[in-house]
């Protein structure tokens, strides 16, 4: 079964409907409630999760399980289905040319993610190159020239040039000859106009094929809005989570894609440039179901 | 007389109201028991609905979790022998640093010298990150080279407050996840050898239910005496803060509110509870 990896509640309530065939309204009930539990304790939105368990609780009462499957699976595999009809696919990344720009809260990662992401196209025989367009947090030129060349790939820089937007347009050219082109940004968050005015001038400067959103994976009910405004500002086209080592299921993402309407590119697992997976959703969901 | 059935409703709907905020699952529950426990049974005064008292009773409950332990940082720091050494500790990417360079300019308003120490010895930038705050703020800092021993670069600021009569030192460390054992081994070690005066854990406030988790592991490891909030500016509604001080017992001192160096207040308990009861 794709949901081998359940939290224990869930799984004992499921497992109570062995040897069923059909289900009562309150066998219903008692698996809308711990999906329910599962899914806010893993920062899924609260209204999404109300959504979620009214799809959920329709279908399991009015579709017949096909003959041969018990109850219990035909549950699951409603579950299962609609919660990769929220999650989605991994967002599309064809291996070609291609500029990508990384946004996000303060401290959820894109720098690291530049990185990672750099290394990740490299492994695919592309070549990559970061720009590095954070004038603002003290060291992150620094960071991000070692995090480079720990993945073993170009990097651009200006320290002495306080422009973000003037930093975006030259490194863009200078690194001309590489094949993917990831931009850093600053951390800003929804509230902050300026930096978010930033933001839409080192895209329309950028013009990239992609815009991602780096969410950490413990943000709470704040990532729908965060993620709704970035939209606005830029359109978002995936959504990346980062410190998926912790024990955060990264819920938050959920609303992100959501509000965005789009998808989850990569996870990140780690501090090193290697600690980046392509996002794959029946991993993703079971870690959400699992408590 | 009040009935647990007339309650019920209310309580499903604060519980909600809780998640929303980001006050953790378990947390939440325990605080709608706890007003359960205390009103089922209770007889109203005639002039009051049942609303209004469980309204009541509701900002109570929340006000006795977020008001715990509440202490005068700044006094204890005075009454304290010197150098006061606080080690500062949290997951990654949460303000750690940031809340240091912030303090130390804090500090220095209210006449009290310090002395940042960088056991932040391992992440790409960090040296040069602190260095740069310790020149923007024309203060004293101590480094040691990238992969060293973080307690030792600790231990070396403690010995120049010392030697030079400065009042607190400021220790900064890396950001670990609390899933990690090596580092977490490696935090014990640093409050061990270092042992410091204070520890102060440091979370965002838009943690969502993770925030507890992570306030517990870091509390066994090197056990904190209070909590740094950073990026309340975010805007949201802070519910870690609930449940960081449920599960530590320990108050909540500052708040982060933006990146500059003014953007740290004392952290004002009734404002967290009015955030999260807000009527959207
Ligand atoms: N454990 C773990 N740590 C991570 C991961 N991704 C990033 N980090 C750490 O999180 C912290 C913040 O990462 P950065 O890459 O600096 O985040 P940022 O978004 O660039 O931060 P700002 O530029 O300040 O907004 C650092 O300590 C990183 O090492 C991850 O997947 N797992
Ligand atoms: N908006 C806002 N940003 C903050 C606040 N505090 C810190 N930041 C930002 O958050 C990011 C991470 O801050 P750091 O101080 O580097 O965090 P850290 O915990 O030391 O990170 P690591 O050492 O990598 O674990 C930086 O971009 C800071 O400017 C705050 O109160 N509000
Ligand atoms: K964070
Ligand atoms: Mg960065
Ligand atoms: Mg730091």
């Amino acid at each position: 079964m794709v949901l081998d990896d359940l939290g224990s509640s869930l799984r004992g309530t499921l497992d109570k409907l062995q040897g069923k065939t059909t289900l009562s309204e309150d066998d219903v009930e008692a698996i809308v409630k711990e999906i329910q539990r599962s899914l806010l304790s893993a920062d899924v939105d609260v209204d999404l999760v109300m959504a979620l368990s009214d799809s959920i609780r329709e279908r399991a009462v009015e579709e017949e399980p096909p003959a041969g499957t018990t109850a219990r699976d035909h549950v699951l595999k409603i579950v299962y289905e609609e919660m990769v009809e929220l999650v989605g696919e991994s967002t599309d990344l064809p291996l070609e040319e291609q500029t990508i720009v990384l946004a996000g809260l303060q401290g959820s990662g894109k720098t690291t993610t530049a990185a990672k992401m750099a290394w990740w196209f490299s492994k695919k025989g592309l070549r990559p190159a970061v720009v590095q367009t954070d004038t603002f947090r003290p060291g992150a030129y620094e960071q991000a020239k070692e995090m480079c060349e720990r993945a073993e790939v170009e990097f651009y820089g200006n320290p002495d040039n306080d422009d973000p937007v003037d930093i975006a347009r030259t490194g863009l050219e200078e690194t001309a000859d590489a094949d993917v082109h990831i931009v850093d940004t600053a951390g800003r968050h929804a509230l902050e106009e300026v930096l978010i005015d930033e933001l839409e001038r080192i895209e329309s400067v950028a013009d990239p094929d992609r815009n991602l959103l780096v969410l950490d994976a413990a943000i709470g009910q704040g990532a729908k809005d965060q993620a709704e405004r970035f939209h606005d500002a830029v359109g978002i086209d995936g959504v990346v989570i980062t410190k998926l080592d912790g024990t955060a299921k990264g819920g938050g993402a959920l609303a992100a894609v959501d509000q965005t309407d789009s998808s989850i590119a990569f996870l990140g697992t780690g501090e090193e440039v290697k600690d980046v997976e392509r996002f794959e959703a029946s991993g993703f969901i079971s870690r959400l179901l699992g408590m | 007389v009040i009935t647990e059935e007339e309650l019920e409703a209310p309580l499903e709907s604060l519980e909600l109201e809780l998640l929303q905020g980001d006050v953790e699952m378990g947390v939440a529950r325990e605080i709608t028991d706890r007003i359960r426990e205390q009103l089922v049974g209770d007889t109203r005064k005639q002039v009051e609905s049942g609303e209004q008292v469980i309204e009541r009773a509701i900002g109570d409950a929340l006000r006795d979790v977020i008001s715990v332990g509440q202490f005068d940082f700044e006094e204890r720091l005075r009454s304290a022998e010197k150098p006061v050494v606080i080690v500062f500790t949290g997951v990654n990417g949460v303000g750690k640093t940031t809340s240091i360079a912030k303090l130390s300019r804090w500090l220095e308003s209210r006449g009290l010298s310090s002395v940042m120490a960088n056991g932040d010895t391992y992440r790409a930038g960090a040296n040069e990150q602190i260095e740069e705050h310790a020149e923007a703020l024309d203060t004293r800092i101590i480094t040691h080279e990238q992969g060293g021993d973080p307690a030792a670069v600790i231990y070396d600021a403690v010995e120049y407050a010392d030697a030079n009569g400065v009042d607190v030192v400021l220790g900064d460390t890396a950001g670990r996840l609390h899933t990690s054992n090596d580092l977490m081994a490696q935090l014990e070690k640093i409050d061990r050898v270092v042992d410091p005066d204070m520890t102060l854990f440091v979370d965002e406030a838009v943690a969502g239910q993770d925030a507890t988790n992570r306030a517990e592991e870091f509390d066994d490891a090197a056990e904190i005496d209070g909590t740094v909030l950073t990026k309340a500016d975010a805007d949201s509604q802070g519910g870690a803060a609930i449940s960081i001080a449920h599960v530590t017992g320990k108050p909540i001192l500052f708040l982060g509110t933006g990146q500059s160096y003014e953007d740290i207040e004392r952290f004002d308990p009734d404002e967290i509870v009015d955030r999260l009861l807000r009527e959207e």
